[in-house]
Order: structure tokens, then sequence, then C-alpha cells
């Protein structure tokens, strides 16, 4: 008797005491730049994952608790990154969606992985994120330098069937690595043609006349293009293009088309064929529930349709709540390891796919720029 | 504190030893007085590791009178050799600070060399440009990092023969950081004392009298420089492995601004002024923020008030007020 009493009082304490831990919010974090010249793009993925949140909190929160927010600014520095993740875990929140720079990214990791806590980076591209060293359980929804470098190639080979090509590189690590990582992929591919020539430019660089006049002489039939200088030198290149009068086709890496561009740049864009992971107005996303709902909550909350950075932030957070509702824990270990390698359904990109590292498997629009003026682009179909 | 009681059994009246033995006592006791949870621990080791590196700087500023924008170039190779030999060739933490040492007192001599004849602005500038194609190298060098830096750093390892201190976690990392503060004190206010201290103070001072006393200007300012950058070389030596990342981010203004304020803002020739500075600075940043823009232009905005205003710093401000006032 006794021991059934016994028995009886553990039970209720062994159960009764989770759940009493379970009261309260469950509280997401989120680490971008705020401020400085990156603030803007950090704002933007903060405020995408604060509404992704009011989203899931208005259809009855997460295990049946409210999810709040802590939002804090890296500064695009390292050193404050890390100072901002040990006060994360001081507020003992149950994830971590960080990172818009690499390195800032990269000296955060392992704070998070020894303190225990789910980090899940929305936009940082560098490979060694998810290498596994400085977080075995590293989860990335944006696109990888590798993938990117397949689509371009392929578009390349397959497509255009370009018997020639030439290369028009960033002299830095992003516009060496990508194409590196291109003439990789064409050896995969059993690319039967050759690369004729490779022109090089500083990141700085607005002049370009030069690099553009050799590739005339060269006429490639298709020009592979690096340059992440979106106000300025991509605009001036755009421009000087056209003026140079090429007639190879200009293929742009994969996310360097961004808003700027086409406002500076205009009608010199037309004819520009890019890719990237993220449309809010482009099939198939325009086919996706989840996404429509988003769109239409980012618009009313802010007034602007939401970037590729914005609906990462948002999927990074959906990513997250799904698998801590499919396996009913906050747990850092059984939550990431009920996304690496797995399928979530109902995000903004659709059915999310994992790989076995933890990177987000991209699906891309391959797009050709129709009227610059309007940044209206044309889906190219992808065999 | 070896060295401290060492120095206090020579010539140290029995009271002030006292004094610093609760000191010393009290501080390494800090992050368990604040309550020891691992924010109080992290906070109080960059505290001490960003203290180490500003001494440094401090050196040079306090015994030559000239201002180092090159000092990120020496925290970098601390940070670079921690993380490239310990990756790479599995050293431990002594081989590690031993290669600091060796790698920025060499750095140091060539830096010095080229800038002897240089002074004020013109040596601001060299060290700066000298930092600034350090940089440049880092960044694009994948053979020690490049742009992504150095990462999967294994927590720090100081063998003792008969057993291996483990510095895996910010409470492990604390008393490494505290005897690395301590040992840069002791072997500061050994310096200015030392000859080669005062030769120093008497060049920047009176550099008449100095040659006439047959005292080697340059000689003496090579050395001092030289001393100043395994200083500032072992705080980055340690911050890797705090922060078990290394990158190009290490020649950052941040940690720039953060050497220059800690060395000004109190007063030079203070021997607590940079730990107190760099306690300040951190302090507000993690505590008392106004954002990252705003803190900034607060930064700079005190950091030009003091120079312009109280060019010694706030000692200086408090001595005048008291002059004033009595």
């Amino acid at each position: 008797m006794n021991k059934t009493i016994a028995l009886a009082i553990a039970l209720t304490f062994g159960l009764a005491a989770p759940a009493f831990a379970q009261q309260g919010p469950i509280k997401v974090g989120t680490i971008f730049p705020l401020s400085g010249g990156a603030g803007p793009d950090g704002q933007s993925v903060t405020n995408s994952v604060k509404l992704a949140i009011e989203q899931i909190n208005e259809a009855g929160g997460l295990l049946g608790r409210k999810i709040t927010l802590v939002s804090k600014d890296d500064e695009s520095t390292p050193a404050v990154g890390v100072s901002r993740a040990n006060e994360m875990i001081a507020e003992k929140v149950d994830v971590v969606i960080e990172g818009w720079n690499s390195p800032v990214t990269l000296a955060m990791q392992p704070i998070f992985a020894r303190a225990g806590i789910l980090d899940i980076t929305a936009v940082s591209k560098s490979d060694l994120i998810l290498a596994g060293e400085s977080n075995p359980l590293a989860i990335r929804i944006n696109s990888s330098n590798g993938f990117d470098a397949a689509v371009i190639a392929k578009y390349v080979v397959e497509t255009l069937k370009a018997k020639t090509v030439s290369f028009l590189t960033q002299n830095d690590v992003y516009g060496n690595g990508f194409q590196t990582a291109v003439e990789a992929e064409f050896k995969k591919l059993n690319f039967a043609g050759q690369v004729v020539s490779t022109e090089k430019f500083a990141f700085k660089d607005t002049d370009f006349r030069v690099q553009l006049t050799n590739l005339k002489t060269t006429n490639p039939d298709a020009i592979i293009v690096t340059n992440s200088s979106n106000s300025s030198g991509l605009p001036a290149m755009v421009e000087q293009y056209r003026q140079a009068d090429l007639k190879s086709p200009f293929v742009g890496a994969v996310g360097i088309m961004l808003p700027t561009v086409f406002k500076v740049a205009g009608d010199a864009n037309n004819g520009v064929v890019s890719a990237d992971i993220y449309f809010w107005n482009l099939p198939p996303f325009t086919s996706i529930p989840e996404n429509m709902s988003f769109v239409a909550g980012f618009k009313k909350a802010y007034g602007v349709e939401p970037d590729k950075s914005a609906a990462l932030g948002a999927a990074a957070l959906q990513v997250w709540a799904r698998a801590v509702e499919a396996t009913k824990s906050l747990d850092r270990k059984t939550v990431a390891e009920a996304i690496r390698g797995k399928t979530i359904k109902g995000t903004v990109f659709g059915d999310a796919t994992f790989l076995p590292n933890g990177q987000l498997q991209p699906r891309y629009v391959l797009f050709k720029v129709v009227d610059g003026k309007t940044a209206k682009l044309e889906p190219l179909p992808q065999n | 504190m070896t060295v401290l009681d060492s120095n206090s059994s020579r010539s140290m009246p029995p009271l002030r030893a006292a004094a610093i033995v609760i000191f010393v006592a009290l501080g390494f006791l800090l992050p368990q007085l604040l309550g020891g949870t691992p924010v109080a621990y992290s906070t109080l080791t960059t505290i001490a590791i960003f203290a180490v590196m500003c001494y440094g700087v401090d050196i040079v500023l306090s015994y030559l009178g000239e201002v180092s924008l090159g000092h990120t170039l020496f925290w970098a190779v601390g940070g670079y050799a921690a993380a490239n030999l310990s990756v790479k060739y599995g050293l431990n933490g002594w081989g590690t600070a031993v290669a600091t040492i060796a790698l920025c007192i060499a750095a140091a001599a060539f830096l010095g060399a080229v800038t002897l004849r240089t002074r004020e602005f013109v040596f601001s500038l060299v060290t700066y440009a000298a930092a600034v194609v350090t940089y440049e190298i880092a960044f694009n060098w994948d053979a020690i990092g490049g742009s992504d830096g150095i990462v999967g750093i294994s927590a720090l390892k100081l063998p003792f023969g008969f057993a291996t201190y483990v510095g895996a976690t910010q409470e492990d990392l604390w008393p490494v950081a505290f005897a690395l503060l301590l040992l840069t004190l002791a072997f500061i206010a050994r310096f200015r004392r030392s000859n080669l201290g005062t030769r120093a103070l008497m060049v920047q001072m009176n550099p008449a009298l100095a040659t006439s006393l047959g005292i080697d200007q340059r000689k003496v300012r090579l050395a001092v420089f030289m001393i100043s950058a395994p200083i500032t070389g072992l705080a980055g030596w340690l911050y890797a492995y705090q922060r078990a990342y290394v990158g190009p981010d290490m020649f950052e203004t941040y940690f720039l601004v953060m050497m220059l304020t800690a060395v000004v803002l109190v007063g030079r020739r203070i021997l607590l002024g940079p730990l107190i500075s760099t306690a300040i600075l951190i302090i507000q940043q993690n505590l008392f923020s106004l954002g990252g823009d705003w803190n900034k232009i607060v930064l700079g905005s005190v950091l030009t008030l003091v120079l312009i205003f109280w060019p010694a710093g706030l000692v200086g401000l408090f001595r005048r007020f008291r002059k004033t006032t009595a």
C-alpha cells in the first residue's frame, strides 16, 4: 500500500515537473546585423522571423505555448556576435536563428554548440559552416556555393549548349571560388567545349571596358559573371556591357541580381540570365499557400514585398517550429535530427528537404530579365 | 601570483604586499562574487584578454610617446599562430604560446626597424599600413585560413608534466586569462622601474639629455616596440582558444578602437589604467548598450573629447578638478 502511494507520488511528480517547467513562452533568439551597412538587411530578416512567429502564435502557438522573440545586433563584427551569443545563452533561449556574415556565424557556432543550444543559420554562405567542426548539428537555409555553381554550369552546358565559355570574375575569394566550382561542375557534366578566357577585376572597380573589349574579341557562346558589388560595380558593368554591344549571353552568378541593380541600371539589364532560390511572385512560390500568406502578412506589416533573405528568415523559423511540433521536444539534438536529412512540410519554400549535413536542398528559378526598369523576370525552363 | 610574491619579498613594505595579495584574491574570485554565471565568467575573461591586448599599445604610448595603429597585427599573429598550429600540427598551448612570442618579436623587430626614423604621425601611418597589408595577406591566403578563417580550434591544453590543464569552458579559461593579466601587470610594473623603462622615458621627455648621456635612442625605441608586441600577441593567442574561431576580423577597427580608447581614457602611465578602461568599455557594450550605431558614435565622441580637452585622461581631469576646488 505504502509502496503504491510512493509510486503514485513519484509518478505525479515525475510527470508534473516537466509540465511545470514547460509553462511560460518558448523563446526564439535572432542575431543579425541591425546597425551599420548591413543593418537594413538584418532588420528585414529579423522582421520576417517576427512575422512567422506572430503567424504561429495566432494559430494557437507551439506545443500549446506562445513564442516570444529575443532579437540582438551582431554589428557585422564577430567579436560582438560572440558577446551576443553568450547573452542569448544567459536568457535561456530555445533556438537561435542567426547569420548574415559568415565570419560572425563561424565565431558564434562553437559557443552555441558548447551550450547545447540549437542554432540555425539563415543566410551566411561559407562552406565551413556545415563542415561539422564548429557545430556538428549545423543547419543552413541559404543555398551553398556548390549548388549555385551547378545550376549555372548546367544552364550553360545543357541549355545554351555553349562550346566556348569565358569568365568575368571578381578577383577575390567569392569570385575565384565560384569560378573554380563552376569549372568542377563542367567536368562532372562532361563539358565538350572549352573555357577560352578569364577576365578579372577588383570588387571596387567600376570601369570594365578593357575586359569587355577583350571579351568582344573572343566572342564566346556564354560569359559567366560574378560581381557582388550590387550598388555600383554590377550596374556599371551591365551598362558597359550593352554599350560595348557584346553578342555573348550575360550569365550572372546566383543571387547577384538584387533590386539595386535594377534600380540603377534599368533597361540595360534586359536579357541578363541568372538564377536564385526565392521570388515572392514567381512560380513555384505563387502556388505555395504558406508563401502566399507570408507575402500578404509581410506586405501588410512592413509595406514592401519580401526578398530572398526575408524568406530565409521565415523558413528557418517555420522549419524549426514544424520539427518541434513533430518531435514534441525542444531538445537541441532531437530537433536537429528531425531536420537534418529529413523533409519538412509547410514552409515558405514548400516542402523543405535537408541533406544529411544540414544544408537545405535548394530549388532554383532560372530567369531572364525581360524589363529591367520594372525588374520583370521571365522564368526559364530547366531540364 | 608567484611573480608578485617575489616582488614583494624584495622591496615592498609588508602592508602593501598584503593589500596586493587581497586584491589579487578578490580579482580571482570576482566571477564567483558576481554570481558565478557563465556570462560573468565570459565577460570577465574577455575583459582580461582585451586588457592584456591593450597593454601592448599602452607601453608604446606611455614610454615612447607614439601611437601604434599596427598592434592589431600582433593580436592577429597570436590568434593565427594558436589556430593554425593547434589545428594543423596539434601543438599544445605552450607550443603555440612560444610560437606566438617568437613570431611577434620577429614581426616587431622588422616593423620597428622600418619605423626607427619615423616619429608621431608618420610612425602611426606606417604601423597602420603594416596592419592593412597583413590583413590583405591573411584575407587572401587560403593556406592560413583565407577570408573564411579557421574553425575547429580545440580546447586550450597546458600540460604541466604530471597533469594537463584543459580550458574547455569559459570557467576553465578564466584562471588562464587572469594569470596572463597578472603576469602582464607584474611585467609592466617591473618595466617601469627597469633600466629600459627609465631610458625610454628620458628619450621621450628629453631626447637631448638622453643623447648627452650616451643613450642610443634607436636601440631604446626598437627594444620597447619589440617588448610590446608579444604582450598583445599573447592576448590574441588566448582569444583564439576562447572563441574557437580565428578569421581576418582580428584586424578589424573594433579591436583597434578598443586599444586606442583603453590607453587614453584613464590616462597614461597608470598601471591599472588600460584594465579599468577596458572594463568600462566592455561593460558599457554588454550591459548598457545603446545599439550598434549609437555605441560607435558615443565611443568616437568620448575618444575625441578626451583627446581634445583632457589629453591626460580621466585622471588628468580629476587632478585639474581637485586643483581648481582646492
